[in-house]
């Protein structure tokens, strides 16, 4: 794959999601990915509810525009980034390898997937970001990988910092997405719905 | 277009009708107690409406937040300068934007914001002079045929 600057006759515009707990550099690994850039954490502020790029890329021979929507990971976002799951291809669940809680959250990401994008179709894939980190890693890459294999995600381990990975990481999506030609030439919606937050878990309702 | 502008592109993507009844509901059964989380996510389902009524009441409620809850100064920041500038309030819109940017000189969410709103007011500006440069171009075609009856 390689990257073009021109938008025109493309194939189809494909949406991605990053998701993931808050701090675990997901508006880096967009960052690396579209810009080419890393900015030191000091000079990164935390996404407020979402942030969006575009990108146009080539895949044999083939133009495909990749919209990657950024949510931001602080919980009191969550109520609100659960509406952009809606029409999505490919969801990129992110954790940080060397904060251990980054890691046990993806189950909670991992269902909150499950609730709002019903499609078993959309193309999921598990990141283990700033392996860069090695001295301070907490989570082994086999654990990640056994965690992805019970999930039946893709998986990849990259660092927005070195760049190792992050072109792969979304190489790999954007193939088993266009390997699915059921998602994206339909272009068919998938159901999504918002509920209230966790912390009012007891209004049961949902009119959507 | 929409390309560079992320904000505006997410603010203007509203919700349906049933996802803000959610919030809506949930923001009434709440009652005198409600939490400012559910505030946040009403307000935040108004400010993207479609519906100019809705916006404003979207904004007026931001403002609240932003009044009483400094924990969530930032986002309120964010939402109302990105509010006022669906109304067209463009002063406004800088105001709080840039209020966000003393705070958070390396947003860049603000920064891409600041940009959509200084192109809007060019833009809006442009039409403006345009409309004022045709009405003197109207104006001189007129003081010339009263001074050619002179």
């Amino acid at each position: 794959m390689s990257d073009s600057h021109s938008s025109s006759e493309t194939v189809a515009t494909l949406k991605l999601l990053l998701i993931g707990s808050s701090g675990t550099g997901k508006s880096s690994l967009l960052m690396r990915f579209v810009d080419g850039v890393f900015l030191a954490p000091d000079e990164i502020s935390a996404t407020i509810g979402v942030d969006f790029k575009v990108k146009v890329i080539d895949v044999e021979g083939k133009k495909y525009k990749l919209t990657i929507w950024d949510t931001a990971g602080q919980e009191r976002f969550r109520t609100l980034t659960s509406s952009y799951y809606r029409g999505a291809q490919g969801v990129i669940l992110v954790y940080d390898v060397s904060n251990r809680d980054s890691f046990n959250d993806l189950q909670t990401w991992f269902n909150e997937l499950d609730t709002y994008c019903s499609s078993k179709e959309v193309v999921r894939m598990i990141v283990g970001n700033k392996v860069d980190k090695e001295s301070s890693r907490e989570v082994s890459r086999q654990e990640g990988q056994e965690f992805a294999r019970k999930l039946q995600t893709l998986f990849v381990e990259c660092s927005a910092k070195t760049k190792l990975g992050v072109q792969q990481a979304f190489d790999e999506l954007v193939q088993q997405i266009i390997d699915t030609p059921s998602l994206w030439q339909k272009q068919a919606p998938t159901n999504v719905r918002l509920q209230p937050n966790a912390e009012t878990a007891e209004y049961s309702g949902c009119a959507c | 277009m929409t390309d560079n502008l992320p904000s505006m592109t997410d603010a203007d993507s509203c919700l349906s009708d049933s996802q803000l009844e959610v919030l809506k509901k949930q923001y009434i059964r709440e009652g005198e107690y409600v939490t400012e989380q559910t505030r946040f996510n009403y307000s935040w389902g108004l400010i993207k409406s479609k519906n100019r009524r809705e916006q404003t009441q979207g904004v007026l409620l931001l403002t609240d937040i932003y009044r009483e809850v400094p924990d969530r100064r930032r986002e309120c920041l964010f939402y109302l300068a990105l509010g006022h500038f669906k109304l067209g309030n463009y002063n406004d819109a800088r105001k709080f934007n840039e209020a966000l940017l003393e705070y958070e000189p390396n947003n860049h969410q603000a920064h891409a914001l600041r940009q959509e709103i200084e192109d809007r007011v060019a833009k809006e500006g442009y039409i403006g002079m345009a409309i004022v440069g045709g009405v003197a171009a109207v104006g001189t075609v007129i003081l010339a045929s009263l001074l050619k009856r002179r």
